[in-house]
């Protein structure tokens, strides 16, 4: 039995299909690409598949990762990425496979990015720096055991900004992601919102899942 | 934070621009994208969806479903004329549905036209726009998506050759509702007729022909009807006096068969959706038609004759599939598949792989008198959760009437064995409302059910320590065209609320649990299952007044339907309710599906003498069908030679 790791991307028509739906493409693609892929045993055998965090509906994610198992300790891993691409949508193409060096739960950060759109504002920058200038931004943070106030700042207010033009935001952030819950990205739309009345087109894309020490998990 | 430095920032600029240099444009923007239920439905982007490029075709073909994605992407006509369409080179045939209600919204208020899902293209830009018409209460949704196209809803209003609207499908066999807004309707099976259209389509655009002219030349291929080629002339009381055809139309259109289906097209592909819709497994047509003649089911009699797939052909046909889509289901798909003749061959053959490939396979509905442990144990079924079987009437004399030829023992020893084999669920379907019928009639629905409790507490080996539940359904009668029943007048709404309250107030047992289904909704298919032109009208008024999706409980609005009718001054009880003289003239007595009149008439008469008819394997009945010269029937005279 080997540890496979591979690493995907999930963009365009792909970012709108559910965490589920993800792992039935993956699960058909394995299926197809006559890989010596393990099965979980028991009455109902499935393809083993663990994929590190799942997105959330219409977010892309650039460098995400899952594990599953090859049924032969000397597998070769050259030629398992376009094996499966060529059973896998357009939209959700597998860019690298290793042998992990990291177990999937130690990841405990990622980094997002996120661009912000919206017709003749140049203000949005001062908007938000504005924003996080006044002190606490707080809003609904939706969790297992209900919904309570929490405060976004201490986890954007350093965010990197960048004007890519009229209107267009480029924000990149580091927020924690791990399995033990984290703070999402869309936290920052809702706080325009309600703060600012601002509803831009706010695209989601998580670039990177990182370690404690905030390396790329490998 | 060390991330924010400019390196970074410009590396995410990188990152964000993820579009690949071929990407596929998506039609609606993130933001809308983001704003509806289920994004998944608008995206496209499947494995196996047939891109090309549009400058290298010749005719662009939008195949509407007016349903949801995830209704129309389980249906398998779309996929078998997809395929078919998309075969030949200069053909290029994308998918459309209807946008859910939140969508809708959407498009409207953003003026976003509707879409196909391939390239994104606006479907006003399309020669060929298909509907297939499955179901009466989709029709509102035909037009509403003919609108959100921003396409003339009548066909008399889009005078070019461009933009033709044709439909298919069991609708197609009483079309008249619709006939003002379609170009043209394919009777029959579609796998040939619709590329010879389209063939000619291509001809008449080369040799710069006009619509008229192209449809004057459709109408002479066998299987295709020009509603606006006939002139419908009306009695005093309101019924069809003539249909007159003009301009060389045929006087009476036959339906188009594919007699042999082994070498009929079927395809080795399908788009594989992305997202869980009603059926994610791969569909094997294993035979066409029905051999039982079922009075009430239209269905049965549209699509004789019945033919089967050789095992061969299925055996084949079902490793492509496997090998395109990763699926690990097969369901063998047909009206009947119980009827299958060589059924538990074929199983043997396909286990032969299936198992080894971790593949299941499935059987849509059971018979029955089709049920076996054997056979249970052999195809995947939901285990043990619950098995559904359909006696469609609750007393012998009932079904005698309706020609279901299934006996109460049988259903009595299905349920024990089913119950010896470890299941405590049963459901039953029943229609109420069928002519004849009485209280007693109905009353013994409950009796059946009953008798089904009963049967499990008398039977030793049923499971331990589980108790048993019998749910009873009960869907109201609608009496179709092509069927021994479409002269009947369906029952009043009122007479089947006071029969469908006998259902529910007479319960005796706890284990017993009974729904029914819509006598409203039911009432309203009744009127454009058998309407006439003059129902148009009344479309048009339903769409202009915002109804859609009439088939969804929680869409459906039958107060304003009525006051469409009323707009436009038409009775629907004249369709629905109204008993027909057998003398009448129907609006789709010019559209020939091979069954007679004559046999229908002469099985109408026989239910009413509660007098069955043996299925055509047991003897031909002569209904007409002989008349394509293929399947059983001629299968069967050849035994006998
Ligand atoms: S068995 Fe009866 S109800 Fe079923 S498809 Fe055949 S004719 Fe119709
Ligand atoms: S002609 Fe005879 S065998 Fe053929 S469909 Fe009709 S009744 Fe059945």
């Amino acid at each position: 039995m080997k540890n496979v790791r591979i690493w995907f991307k999930k963009v365009g028509a792909a970012r709108y299909i559910s965490h589920l739906d993800l792992t039935h493409c993956m699960a058909r693609a394995l299926k197809l690409s006559g890989l010596p892929v393990w099965y979980t045993q028991g009455f109902n055998p499935r393809i083993y598949m663990t994929f590190a965090m799942p997105l959330s509906l219409g977010t892309s994610g650039l460098r995400e990762c899952m594990d599953i198992r090859f049924t032969e300790d000397g597998a070769p891993l050259e030629g398992v990425a376009e094996k499966i691409n060529a059973h896998l949508p357009k939209d959700v193409v597998v860019w690298g496979v290793t042998e992990p060096a990291n177990k999937l739960d130690a990841i405990a950060f990622a980094r997002y990015g996120i661009r912000l759109e919206t017709e003749g504002s140049a203000l949005l920058k001062d908007k938000i720096q504005g924003l996080f200038a006044r002190g606490p931004v707080t809003v609904m943070k939706h969790g297992k055991k209900g919904d309570k106030e929490f405060d976004i700042t201490p986890y954007f207010s350093g965010m990197g900004m960048e004007e890519l033009g009229a209107g267009c935001l480029a924000l990149t952030v580091r927020l924690p992601c791990s399995v033990s819950g984290g703070v999402n990205p869309g936290l920052l739309l809702e706080a325009l919102k309600s703060y600012e009345g601002l509803e831009p087109c706010g695209e989601i894309t998580r670039e990177m899942l990182l370690l404690e020490d905030f390396s790329e998990i490998s | 934070m060390d991330l924010q430095d400019k390196k970074t920032s410009e590396l995410s600029c990188d990152l964000h621009d993820n579009s690949d240099k071929n990407e596929r444009k998506l039609a609606l923007s993130h933001k809308i994208l983001m704003s509806v239920e289920k994004p998944g439905r608008y995206v496209g982007g499947e494995v196996n969806a047939v891109m090309k490029d549009p400058s290298k075709v010749e005719v662009r073909f939008a195949f509407c479903f007016p349903d949801v994605y995830e209704i129309g992407m389980s249906h398998l006509g779309i996929k078998i004329l997809y395929g078919a369409f998309n075969q030949v080179p200069y053909f290029w045939c994308e998918r459309v549905f209807a946008p859910w209600v939140d969508m809708e919204r959407q498009m409207v208020e953003h003026n976003i036209p509707l879409y196909a899902l391939e390239s994104g293209d606006p479907v006003g830009e399309f020669d060929f726009i298909g509907f297939t018409l499955q179901y009466e209460l989709s029709y509102t949704n035909v037009l509403r998506m003919l609108e959100l196209a921003g396409i003339p809803l009548r066909a008399a209003d889009r005078k070019d050759l461009h933009n033709i609207v044709v439909g298919g499908g069991p609708c197609a066999c009483n079309p008249e509702p619709l006939a003002d807004f379609f170009d043209i309707f394919f009777l029959g099976d579609g796998e040939e007729v619709d590329l010879e259209v389209m063939e000619l389509y291509r001809q008449c655009k080369k040799e710069e022909k006009g619509k008229e002219e192209f449809l004057r030349m459709a109408a002479q291929i066998e299987g295709v009807y020009v509603p606006a080629l006939y002139d419908v002339a009306y009695n005093p009381d309101g019924t069809v006096r003539s249909y007159t055809p003009r301009e060389g139309a045929p006087a009476v259109v036959k339906k188009r068969v594919v007699l042999d289906m082994d070498s009929a097209y079927y395809p080795e592909a399908f788009p594989v959706p992305m997202i869980e819709v009603v059926h994610s497994r791969i569909a094997e047509e294993v035979l066409r038609g029905c051999i039982r003649g079922c009075r009430f089911c239209q269905a049965g009699f549209l699509y004789r004759p019945f033919r089967e797939k050789s095992i061969d052909v299925i055996d084949a046909q079902c490793r492509a599939l496997c090998a395109s889509t990763g699926y690990d289901e097969i369901s063998l798909s047909s009206l009947s598949t119980s009827d299958y003749s060589r059924l538990n061959e074929l199983i043997d053959r396909l286990h032969q792989w299936t198992e080894k490939d971790k593949v299941s396979l499935s059987l849509p509905s059971l018979r029955v008198d089709g049920f076996s442990p054997e056979l249970m144990e052999r195809i995947h079924s939901v285990r043990k959760s619950g098995l559904t079987f359909a006696p469609e009437a609750g007393s012998q004399r009932m079904r005698d009437v309706i020609n279901k030829n299934v006996t109460e023992e049988e259903l009595l020893h299905t349920v024990d064995v089913a119950f010896t084999e470890g299941w405590t669920r049963i459901k039953l379907y029943f229609m109420i409302g069928l002519p004849t019928e009485t209280k007693e009639d109905v009353l013994a629905i409950l009796e059946l059910g009953k008798k089904v409790v009963d049967a499990f507490y008398g039977n030793k080996e049923k499971p331990k320590g589980k108790a048993v539940e019998v749910a009873l359904s009960a869907a109201a009668f609608v009496p179709k065209p092509f069927t021994p029943f479409q002269w009947f007048g369906q029952d009043t709404m009122e007479v089947l609320r006071e029969k469908q309250r006998e259902l529910t107030g007479n319960v005796r047992s706890r284990r017993i649990s009974v729904s029914y289904h819509g006598a409203k909704t039911s009432f309203l298919e009744a009127v454009f299952a058998r309407g006439d032109r003059r129902l148009c009208a009344v479309m048009e008024k339903a769409v202009e007044m915002g109804l859609h999706f009439d088939g969804w409980d929680d869409q459906f609005d039958f107060d304003k339907w009525m006051e469409a009718f009323e707009a436009c001054g038409i009775d629907p009880a004249f369709y629905a309710n109204r008993t027909r003289g057998l003398d009448e003239v129907f609006p789709w007595d010019h559209l020939d599906y091979g069954v007679t009149k004559e046999f229908l008439k002469a099985e109408y008469e026989r239910a009413y003498k509660g007098l069955t008819t043996p299925n055509c394997r047991e003897k031909c009945a002569n209904c007409g069908a002989l008349c394509y010269k293929g399947g059983l029937c001629v299968e069967k005279r050849e035994d006998m030679v």
